[in-house]
């Protein structure tokens, strides 16, 4: 009996009871559906991240107290390098801007306070005011639309100048041009320089609500350059091919400067962006395994409702295989027919809870937070489904196929 | 082996015929020699068949009867390959069916017997025309030849205007054509039918017994179980069956 043959029939009885088969389905559709969403979330994710946090600007990494991968691990972990880690300094920056031969670009930032700031009557609560250098505006390349970004004088000089978030500028400056303009910030009078390009949103959160001022500026006004304000600086190395000697350099460097034995662990953490690609593969690696795994279970009980139908059907038909078994059909023949019969059923809940899948994705994508699905998992999803078919079918269309053909003929 | 049939003979000389031929290829189309079927029920042994031995020509057309529980039935079924003796020895067309595996059973089944059931036996869902093709699938032929084949043999049961029903738009009669021209479609050695007017009125049953005489007469093998002496009495041989042994085996025409 040719295999065409084979499905056509299979086709034919999944039709005939068509709310049975979409009932006996929902379990693998459902299961499927989940690991498809699960899976083109992480993959949107990945893609995501790369795009937007490893792929801004040229290859850059940063030197700061902490290194969130080794330090951040549990409570021990914190506590040790709490006590051995020490702020980053001005100090630091210059020492590092001196000696290094390898970095292309250095540039010092601090981490921001949130901030009022008023122009006349307009008043935005928690702005979020950081203190930067010149060099910042390349390492991290920031879009201008109007004016221009700090430059080296103001710094040395700590003027009151601004750097304004599109957000921030649009909100103060509904009508005209805001340069030049003066705006102040917790109180005190500063002068706008430049407006950004808007950003947008990164995970929902709005990269447009800043202000950037002079690093010493923010040092003068907001409070010394430690703890939440703490200092950290932004390098690139000279060409992407010396970026690992660039990091390797900056850390002897840092090494040499702060005298630390060979023993002793870096009092500093260095964070380059394939340690944060790695720590979002660590995470996810454990995220995915257990958001695979849960749907999988949904997966098996599909696959013992499916052997279930199967095996009901067998009984229900066997008056059928009889009759097919009177006229020469072989056991080979038989389970054939049920095998295939339990792949195509398995095979179209496969594609329809991919079909869900896409749909939800594509919906996430348009109202939330950005999917994709790849060819390849659409195979692997409808594959898995076969492969389950074929495990819940085999047990139920080797009992039909072992059937004795006089036995199944009196069956009713 | 003589032109007399062993079941005239008395039991024991059959007995003895049977292993003297035992060693033979039988040259006839149907050769069965001390044929048992035993059903084990509970800690019983009923003995459907006990020892059964006859031959069957090519070309003959046979009636068994005998009463409710004598083992027609159950001697169609193992003719038709459809179950297997527990004893005995079953040649048809030269092989000795009782050595053969489940798939070889299956081919004989496919190309050697054509089966026709008391209660028809046909596939609800499927149209006429599909439940006629069945055998041919099994037989591997090709959708086209196959529709060719499946549509001429309903034309030969005068149902070419009936292919695309199913059998709960037919009437009884009609299902039992379906269910010949299935039986015959591939052409087998031999027709087997189990009561074929069991479920059909008089008049439908002398259409369907007609047709019988027909193929008959265009050389098909036939063996019919039936009740019905005036049935019976269409055929050229008649085997009497009771309680699992041949009792009588006479010629009629
Ligand atoms: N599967 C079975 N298990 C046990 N006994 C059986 C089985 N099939 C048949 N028999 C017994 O074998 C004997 C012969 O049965 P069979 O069906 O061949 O009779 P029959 O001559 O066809 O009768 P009828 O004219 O009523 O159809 C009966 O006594 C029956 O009870
Ligand atoms: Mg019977």
């Amino acid at each position: 009996m040719k295999f065409i043959e084979t499905l056509k029939l299979a086709i034919a009885a999944i039709w005939a009871h068509k709310l049975r088969s979409a009932l006996t389905l929902l379990g693998m559709i459902i299961g499927v559906m989940a690991v498809v969403v699960v899976y083109s979330l992480i993959q949107g994710f990945n893609t995501y991240v790369d795009e937007k946090i490893a792929g801004i600007g040229a290859k850059s990494f940063n030197v700061q107290r902490f290194n969130p991968l080794e330090d951040f691990k549990d409570t021990d972990t914190i506590a040790a390098a709490q006590r051995r880690n020490k702020d980053l300094t001005l100090e630091d920056y210059e020492y590092l801007k001196e000696r290094a031969t390898l970095i292309g670009k250095i540039g010092a930032r601090a981490r921001g306070t949130p901030s009022i700031v008023k122009r006349g009557d307009q008043i935005l609560e928690d702005v979020f005011v950081s203190g930067a250098t010149a060099a910042i505006a390349d390492i991290e390349n920031r879009d201008i639309a109007e004016g221009r970004f700090i430059v080296d004088p103001e710094n040395d000089a700590a003027q009151r100048v601004a750097y304004l978030g599109a957000d921030v500028a649009t909100k103060l400056f509904p009508v005209g041009s805001p340069m030049g303009q003066e705006i102040s910030i917790s109180g005190l009078p500063y002068r706008v320089i430049g407006v950004e390009t808007a950003r947008g949103t990164v995970f929902g959160i709005p990269q447009d609500n800043f202000i950037l001022v002079p690093l010493k500026t923010y040092a003068n006004n907001f409070g010394g350059l430690i703890r939440q304000r703490s200092l950290y600086f932004v390098a690139t190395s000279k060409t992407d091919d010396l970026f690992n000697d660039a990091v390797d350099e900056t850390r002897f460097l840092m090494r040499t400067r702060r005298k630390l034995p060979l023993s002793e662990k870096d009092n500093f953490g260095i964070v380059t962006p394939d340690a944060i690609t790695g720590l979002r593969d660590r995470l996810f690696g454990t995220i995915f395994i257990v958001a695979i795994a849960v749907p999988s279970i949904a997966l098996l009980v599909g696959a013992i409702v499916i052997m279930n139908i199967m095996l009901v059907s067998v009984t229900e038909r066997t008056k059928e295989i009889g009759i097919r078994k009177s006229l020469g059909a072989r056991q080979m023949d038989i389970l054939k027919q049920f095998l295939v019969e339990a792949v195509t059923l398995s095979a179209i809940g496969g594609a329809i809870g991919v079909t869900i899948a896409w749909i939800i994705g594509r919906v996430l994508t348009a109202v939330f937070f950005p999917t994709f699905l790849s060819l390849g998992a659409v195979f692997i999803a409808v594959g898995v489904s076969m492969g389950v078919g074929v495990m819940a079918g085999v047990f139920p269309a080797w009992k039909a196929a072992r059937l004795d053909p006089i036995e199944a003929l009196r069956a009713e | 082996m003589s032109d007399v049939t062993l079941a005239t003979l008395p039991i024991e000389a059959a007995l003895q015929q049977a292993q003297v031929n035992g060693q033979h290829r039988p040259t006839s189309l149907i050769s069965m020699r001390d044929i048992w079927k035993t059903y084990q029920m509970g800690t019983e042994e009923v003995h459907a068949l006990h020892g059964v031995s006859f031959d069957v020509n090519k070309g003959e057309y046979i009636a068994i009867i005998g009463p409710s529980g004598s083992g027609k039935s159950t001697l169609m079924n193992l003719i038709g390959c459809l179950d297997t003796p527990s004893k005995g020895d079953y040649w048809l067309n030269g092989k000795n069916v009782s050595e053969m595996d489940d798939d070889e059973l299956a081919r004989i089944r496919n190309q050697e017997v054509g089966f026709v059931f008391q209660t028809f036996n046909l596939l609800a869902r499927a149209t006429a025309l599909h439940n006629v093709e069945l055998p041919l699938i099994y037989g591997g032929i090709g959708s086209t030849q196959r529709h060719e084949m499946a549509t001429q043999a309903l034309k030969a049961v005068d149902l070419s205007d009936r292919v695309t029903h199913r059998p709960n738009e037919l009437s009884g009669g009609q299902r039992q054509r379906v269910a010949i021209a299935r039986a015959l479609v591939n052409h087998p050695s031999i027709l087997l039918a189990d009561e074929p007017t069991g479920a059909l009125d008089t008049h439908t049953s002398k259409e369907i017994m007609d047709l019988f005489e027909r193929l008959h007469s265009e050389g098909n093998t036939i063996i019919v179980v039936t009740h019905e002496h005036d049935i019976a009495a269409r055929a050229h041989r008649i085997l009497s069956i009771r309680d699992g042994l041949i009792e009588k085996d006479e010629k009629i025409k």
